[in-house]
């Protein structure tokens, strides 16, 4: 099974926070659904280019959050959500994109106001864009 | 059963023009290892030693649980768990078919699978019958591997396996070692100069630099905690309250025009001091293995000049 993961190497923050922070929103938006037997930690480990060392300590900390669990010698699989925690954490990987866009805003001297509108202005585009595709041709 | 695989504690070797050691290492079992360094930096040497073919003048060496001692080369229940892959291929063996080779080999291991190992051929396409003295480099490698591979050792030693490899038989290899990996309490040592073999391959890296192990890293926690970050002139000056050399971890810093580059070996310490003094830096870089190597190399030079 192939877990749409992906590595930003330029980023400061370390790798096996960047894919727990992924694989945990991938399980509390249910897009892997509960009892979804995720790949061996070597497996996931090759899939992403990095060692088993690291997947090992997501899978572990995920464990504890319990948002997965590990059966003896059948593998990893995801556990049940609770509501709650799925509220917690939906939000997670939105978050951190915006502050990546922040970053890069700041990175070519914008001021928040500058930002607030550039903001506005691609939300408006996307969700225009969305509607136009969804209605029906004339 | 312990957590190591190979240990060495306070291995020494002395001659004329080379000293190695003193060396302390310990390759965790069910991991994959890789000890990168220059030429002529002891990594043969290292293998050899662990497999008691040249002995250490001190210190230590054990071999999945079990001490090397003088000796011990024929213990022959040892030797079924290991498989070890020589930096040259034997030239005396030139004259002999591949098949004549691996029912010679095939006597000692009592655990050699036939089936495996005429898979391996396969998937290597290697034929038989032919001399091994009028195979390709390549092809001689791959069928060396096979021969490794065919008693399903526990502990693989390859020093610089894949040298001669074309690039599609170079993949072969690393999806070949991935899936003898699968099997969680297998071990590989691997010394190498490919920095992308050590990309896709290892768990562990462990510098080895004129005979001095500079360091074992975790892997992913080496590449990322090195971080290079670009800084414009015009805004450091801005900022003169700052001396950008103080950034945590930091390990080198060159000018360019306009720019300032610094290398930081705490990363996370780094973005977060950046953060408090609220500089922000016009682009950063991930560094590659051999640029974090150069730079240990550097680090470990001064240390020596200093000392």
């Amino acid at each position: 099974m192939w877990i749409p993961v992906q590595i930003n190497e330029q980023s400061a923050e370390p790798l096996y926070h960047q894919i727990k922070v992924q694989l945990r929103a991938l399980i509390v938006s249910g897009q892997l659904a509960e009892g979804t037997l995720l790949p061996s930690i070597r497996e996931f480990s090759q899939q992403v280019k990095c060692s088993v060392i690291t997947i090992r300590r997501v899978y572990q900390d995920l464990e504890n959050e319990g948002l997965l669990r590990t059966r003896q010698g059948t593998g990893t699989f995801v556990a049940k959500v609770g509501e709650q925690e799925r509220d917690r954490h939906r939000l997670d990987s939105v978050v951190k994109a915006l502050e990546e866009a922040v970053d890069a805003g700041r990175r070519v001297q914008c001021d928040e106001e500058e930002l607030r509108r550039l903001f506005e202005q691609v939300v408006k585009e996307r969700f225009s864009a969305e509607q136009k595709s969804h209605s029906p041709p004339e | 059963m312990t957590d190591t695989a190979v240990r060495l504690s306070g291995v020494k070797l002395k001659r004329p023009h080379f000293q190695l050691g003193p060396i302390d290492l310990e390759v965790p079992r069910g991991c994959v290892t890789a000890i990168v360094g220059p030429n002529g930096s002891g990594k043969s040497t290292t293998f050899r030693m662990i497999l008691d073919v040249t002995k250490p003048d001190e210190g230590e060496i054990e071999l999945l649980g079990e001490r090397v001692e003088p000796g011990s080369s024929s213990d022959t229940a040892l030797r079924q768990r290991i498989g070890y892959l020589q930096e040259e291929s034997l030239s005396h063996e030139r004259g002999f078919r591949a098949s004549e080779k691996a029912g010679f080999v095939s006597q000692w291991y009592s655990g050699w699978d036939v089936n495996r190992y005429q898979e391996l051929l396969r998937i290597f396409e290697i034929d038989p019958s032919m001399k091994l003295g009028k195979m390709s480099k390549g092809m001689r490698r791959k069928f060396d591997l096979a021969v490794v591979l065919a008693h399903n050792p526990e502990l693989l030693i390859l020093d610089e396996p894949s040298s001669g490899l074309d690039p599609l038989a170079w993949k072969q290899m690393i999806e070949l070692l991935h899936r003898y990996m699968d099997d969680g309490d297998r071990t590989i040592l691997l010394s190498t100069h490919i920095i992308e073999e050590v990309k896709r391959l290892a768990d562990y890296i462990v510098f080895l630099v004129q005979g001095r192990v500079l360091g074992v890293y975790e892997k992913d926690e080496l590449l990322s905690s090195w971080l290079g970050y670009f800084f414009s002139e015009q805004e450091l000056a801005a900022r003169a309250d700052i001396r950008i050399e103080a950034m945590p971890g930091k390990q080198s810093l060159e000018r360019m025009t306009g720019m300032v580059k610094i290398t930081t070996d705490k990363a996370v310490e780094a973005e977060e001091w950046l953060r408090q003094h609220g500089i922000t830096a016009a682009g950063k870089q991930a560094l590659e293995l051999d640029d974090i190597l150069e730079l240990l190399v550097d680090r470990q030079r001064l240390l020596t000049r200093h000392s």
